[in-house]
């Protein structure tokens, strides 16, 4: 099977799962106790939370083999973890003040997992930005490759934060810690969820592969330094 | 009073919509990208 066939049949399974996942957390499972139908949130919000990191570590293994193996293959999907990562950890920015406000009364605060997280969007939108500064293929794979490892080691910072520091947060979401009824549409969201995140990285993965194809037919586009030593050159 | 929230569907159907809406978004970037990268 293609990538393309690949990639169309986890984004339709997981659309399909995801609006069952939604459907009963919307519809059919009760309010919840204390934060009543705002708890409603929770099928939403984890399962993005999951995917972010998911595709970050994806990103992080990545990094790792190509600096390995030097492959360009590892390199490009380096790149489409951080971008999939990218999308889902700033809806988590987002979907997470929607949550707290009527919640908690406030919008934003500076709490350990709030900050951990907007230092990996700020870190992760740094190694981005590089790749699109340099544009050598084999030094913006090293360059970033490392960059995304040292960025990477905040990821289980965040997702310790709450148990390591005191946090207005939740605490870590357990199978035990849920109630049956919040539990199925938690866990069909969340699968949901991670079939779309595959089917999103597979997709930028297609574009990465194309455009690096590309590239490798086209004479790549010199870096600063390279393009001053030429001009200065008699 | 019984110490549960009241109302807030308002919060819940913007976190919703907008995911949703962003994931669609998404959806597309990588669509016309990936029709500018094809060769």
């Amino acid at each position: 099977m293609t990538l393309a066939r690949w990639t169309l049949l986890l984004g339709a399974s997981g659309l399909l799962i995801l609006g069952v996942g939604h459907g009963i957390g919307l519809m059919s499972t009760p309010a919840e106790a204390s934060m009543g139908e705002t708890g409603r949130i929770l099928y939403l919000h984890v399962p993005t939370a999951w995917v972010a990191m998911l595709a970050f570590t994806a990103a992080f293994i990545a990094a790792i083999g190509s600096l390995w193996t030097g492959g360009a293959r590892w390199d490009l999907s380096m790149e489409s973890g951080i971008e999939v990562g990218m999308v889902f950890s700033v809806l988590i920015c987002i979907q997470g003040p929607i949550w707290a406000y009527p919640t908690q009364n406030y919008w934003w605060t500076w709490d350990p997992r709030l900050t951990t997280t907007a230092i990996m969007v700020v870190a992760f939108t740094g190694v981005l930005v590089m790749r699109r500064l340099i544009h050598q293929h084999e030094r913006r794979m090293a360059a970033t490759a490392v960059a995304t490892i040292v960025s990477w080691v905040n990821v289980p910072v965040v997702y310790f934060s709450v148990e390591w520091w005191d946090s207005v947060h939740q605490d870590l979401s357990q199978v035990s810690s849920v109630d049956k009824v919040m539990l199925v549409p938690l866990l069909v969201s969340l699968a949901g969820t991670s079939l779309l995140g595959a089917a999103f990285f597979l997709a930028r993965y297609r574009i990465a592969l194309g455009h690096y194809q590309r590239e490798e037919v086209a004479p790549e586009l010199p870096d600063l330094p390279a393009q001053l030593e030429l001009e200065d050159s008699p | 009073m019984n110490g549960t929230i009241e109302g807030g569907w308002g919060y819940v159907m913007a976190a919703y919509g907008i995911t949703w809406f962003a994931w669609a978004g998404y959806a597309l970037s990588l669509w016309l990208r990936n029709r500018k990268e094809s060769p």
